[in-house]
């Protein structure tokens, strides 16, 4: 009875816990316009050679817009995709993207599926893109834009 | 260039348990070969996990790839091997060799390769689909190929290499070919596992992505054999061929003297009794357009059969003429002793891109139902060669969609249908064999196309029961594409007349699978010079992009199958959608209200496995659904009826096809996972120790016959 106890307070804990770090979500405006079309300079420059001037992919790399992107990413933050195209991407020279320029490219991704813009920039700071959750759906109570 | 072994543990090994060790034979209780044996067949005849027990499945280990390599990778697409108590997979960014413990999942040893610029320059980068396992009953060996293409020995038992093979364990693929090629920066490489039948392995070749070549002149896949004791090359088979040769008069203009690729990328398949090896020859360059190599190009897109011990050609047909479509063969043959009419036959069948699996006599090479040439479409792309008719299988029917129409769109509602409709008039539609046209800004901006490059069956290939005679095929039946060509933008980028393109966009070089993302990464000049530079695209923000309505898949479900084909009387036995239906169809809110059946997920890297009476398939997408959380699911259907009889949840897609064994009276089934957040692993899955205890799934090692 204690262990399922417990287990019930852990897991209410981590629910907690995953709730504060998505307190936002990406429908709240999390980016600016300007700072898309800064990340679009950047996508064009590094990403558009395998994922495709329009996002949508090649035969060997996947779409960056669409129902497929979001869903391998529903649920999860900000910072997830932003950690993942920083130390992965590009291929052959994962890592060499500065934080800033990583943080546009983001901007562009969300602004290319239709997520609204803001008036912040969205942060290289992990502790603030852990705050702010990708859902592929508009949550049905969200009081911002 | 330098190898390292890392013997990590080894005391205690289980090599003894074997008692037949002397004279060893793989049994059908292991996974010998990457197809589970050298004919094709991803079938196992074990049965304690079944219907019945499908849902209890847990996880007996998982193994993580991530620091395999300098980089984690998201691509693991390998296929282990279970044999004599050992599992072994090819792994991570640098494509180890791992041993593992098949109970446990503990590390046995690693065999690294590390091979510095030739590895950055490496076609085919990354973890690669899986290796090969050869004994004569005292030695045991694993071969594999190395990204920078080279086949290295090693001793099953320790992971070290065998002085005697080769050159210290190794041999240069990039020699002996027959032709001169760069040791460092030369274009060849293979992610496909190598075949080992009797004691011959057999080598394919792969190239750099067709689409956009740089030039018309490339190497040439011939494919080879060699003598797994030595390393000595035993044969080479020129897929092109050379003057003087079979098939040298199908490259008009003297084309073969030049022309490139023509490989064999994808699974060989041996009939070690007849000692006759199958190989499905690919497209040659480039991918779309064939004005640099007018005539049939005889092997190109070609089944070929040549002696397994000399590498003569036996028989061969080509399945597409002068190929302008990327139909590469994709998929290994399958061997299969069927019964048509009453006549016992030794067949050889070849599931395939668009949608037909062509079925011949494997010894003759006759099809054992008539494929008849038919008049197709001629194309007007300036300088083209067209070729008149194309071979069109009359049995079985085709189990994917392979070409186009109105009434294969979207069709939810009427008023999608309509928008649908105005999206396909900017481009030219048609049946299987439509041409690629030259892309114009007002239409048609490329041809619409199914069962070409992302269609159909792709590299996981086929199943095969030998005892009920069934192949079974995943195929992905709305994976549409545009070709359109476009003049390049420059002799430099291209000296090619015509590349895949779209008019009005940047037009950028198309990558290979793994090129550029291997663990010896690319310098960042080299990257660099991977097609980039111009003005910036006009792209726009908006997720309206593609060939997609309103989000929805321009083509209407179901957007993927498996398919139960009877080779005994060449038709479809069964068809069901495999994957949950995607977030972003059952989320729509255009689609509220509407009840739609389960659509299956587009995707072109599903291998299925077959047991004694299941097949087994992972999804290939993640979903969020009130039956699970983020993830996706391997399932389970009756093999008879294609009726889903189970589903465990693995984390990420399936991108591996599903092996499985029985050790110590347990069936294990592994799955390579990999993709989106979740960077590869390998996850074991078998039942909970009271359940196999039940009376009737108890025993041993054996299988019920």
């Amino acid at each position: 009875m204690k262990v399922t106890i417990a287990a019930v307070a852990i897991a209410a804990s981590y629910c907690i816990l995953r709730a504060q770090e998505g307190s936002r979500t990406v429908w709240d405006g999390v980016f600016t316009e300007a700072q898309a079309r800064r990340g679009q300079e950047h996508y064009n420059q590094h990403c558009a050679a395998c994922h495709g001037d329009t996002l949508t992919g090649g035969d060997m790399s996947p779409a960056l817009v669409g129902g497929q992107f979001l869903s391998n990413w529903n649920g999860l933050t900000l910072d997830d995709l932003f950690e993942r195209n920083r130390k992965t991407m590009p291929p052959g020279r994962p890592g060499r993207l500065s934080r800033e320029v990583n943080a546009d490219i983001l901007a562009f991704l969300l602004s290319a599926n239709e997520f609204p813009a803001g008036r912040t920039e969205l942060t290289q700071d992990a502790k603030h893109l852990k705050q702010i959750r990708i859902e592929a759906t508009r949550p049905v109570r969200s009081d911002k834009q | 260039m330098r190898s390292r072994c890392l013997l990590l543990w080894f005391t205690g090994l289980v090599w003894m348990t074997n008692a037949a060790w002397g004279q060893y034979r793989a049994k059908d209780t292991e996974w010998p070969s990457y197809a589970a044996d050298v004919s094709g067949t991803r079938y196992r005849p074990l049965d304690q996990v079944n219907a019945s027990n499908f849902n209890k499945l847990e996880v007996a280990w998982r193994f993580k790839t991530d620091n395999l390599g300098s980089v984690p990778e998201y691509k693991l697409e390998g296929t282990p091997l279970m044999v004599n108590g050992v599992l072994y997979a090819t792994a991570g960014t640098r494509r180890s060799i791992i041993a593992l413990d098949p109970a446990t999942g503990e590390l046995l040893w690693v065999h690294v390769e590390k091979e510095g610029e030739r590895g950055m320059n490496a076609v085919r980068q990354l973890s690669g689909r899986g290796l090969a396992y050869w004994s004569d009953g005292k030695e045991e060996r694993i071969l594999f190929l190395t990204p920078g293409y080279r086949l290295i020995a090693l001793d099953a038992k320790t992971g070290l290499r065998i002085g005697s093979f080769g050159k210290n364990g190794a041999v240069d693929l990039k020699l002996e070919i027959d032709q001169n090629i760069d040791l460092i920066t030369g274009e060849i490489g293979l992610q496909a596992a190598p075949v080992v039948a009797k004691d011959t392995v057999i080598i394919g070749a792969a190239f750099r992505e067709g689409f956009t070549p740089k030039s018309l002149r490339n190497n040439k896949g011939h494919i080879r054999g060699y003598d797994v004791r030595t390393g000595k090359r035993l044969w080479i088979f020129h897929t092109v061929p050379m003057k003087g040769e079979l098939g040298y008069d199908t490259w008009l203009n003297g084309s073969a003297e030049y022309t490139g690729n023509t490989g064999v990328w994808t699974q060989i398949t041996a009939d070690e009794q007849l000692g006759l090896v199958y190989l499905p020859v690919e497209t040659p360059t480039s991918d779309f357009f064939g004005g640099h190599r007018p005539g049939d190009n005889v092997f190109a897109e070609s089944l070929v059969c040549v002696d397994l011990k000399t590498g003569e050609r036996k028989w061969h047909f080509q399945l597409v003429h002068h190929p302008l479509w990327n139909m590469d063969n994709s998929s290994a043959p399958i061997l299969a002793d069927i019964t048509v009419d009453g006549r016992a036959i030794k067949a050889v069948a070849v599931p395939s891109k668009q949608g037909f699996l062509y079925v011949f006599d494997r010894v003759t090479g006759k099809p054992v139902w008539p494929i008849e040439e038919r008049p197709v479409e001629k194309g007007d792309v300036p300088g083209e060669w067209y070729s008149p008719t194309q071979p069109f299988p009359t049995k079985p029917p085709a189990y994917s969609r392979n070409g186009v129409s109105i009434n294969d769109l979207i069709d939810f509602t009427p008023a999608l249908r309509d928008e649908a409709r105005t999206l396909v008039s900017r481009y030219k539609i048609g049946p299987i064999f439509t041409p690629p046209v030259l892309s114009k800004v007002d239409g048609p901006l490329g041809t619409l196309s199914l069962g070409t490059s992302s269609g159909g069956t792709n590299w996981p290939g086929g199943s095969y029961d030998p005892e009920t005679h069934i192949v079974y095929a995943y195929a992905c039946n709305a994976c549409v594409s545009s070709v359109g060509l476009v003049p390049p933008p420059n002799k430099e980028f291209s000296d090619i007349n015509y590349i895949f393109g779209t008019a009005g966009r940047e037009i950028r070089r198309t990558s290979g699978p793994g090129e550029y993302a291997g663990a010896d990464l690319a310098t960042a000049a080299r990257a660099t010079a991977a097609g980039r530079g111009g003005a910036a695209a006009a792209t726009r923000g908006g997720g309206g992009f593609g060939l997609t309505v309103q989000g929805l898949p321009l083509i209407k479900p179901p957007y993927a199958t498996i398919s139960a084909i009877s080779l005994d009387k060449g038709e479809i036995v069964w068809q069901s959608p495999h994957g949950d239906t995607p977030d972003a169809v059952r989320n729509h809110p255009a689609l509220k209200g509407l009840k739609i059946p389960r659509t299956g997920q587009t995707g072109f890297n599903i291998g299925t496995l077959v047991t004694k009476t299941l097949v087994i398939a992972g999804d290939g997408q993640v979903t969020t659904t009130p039956e699970h959380p983020r993830g996706a699911m391997l399932r389970a259907y009756n093999k008879a009826t294609g009726r889903e009889v189970g589903a465990v949840f693995i984390p990420a897609p399936q991108s591996g096809s599903p092996m499985t064994y029985m050790l110590k009276g347990k069936q294990y089934v592994v799955v390579a996972v990999s993709g989106g957040p979740y960077s590869g692993e390998y996850i074991a899955f078998s039942l909970p120790d009271e359940e196999i205890a039940r009376p009737s799934q108890a025993q041993n090692n054996v299988p019920r016959r």
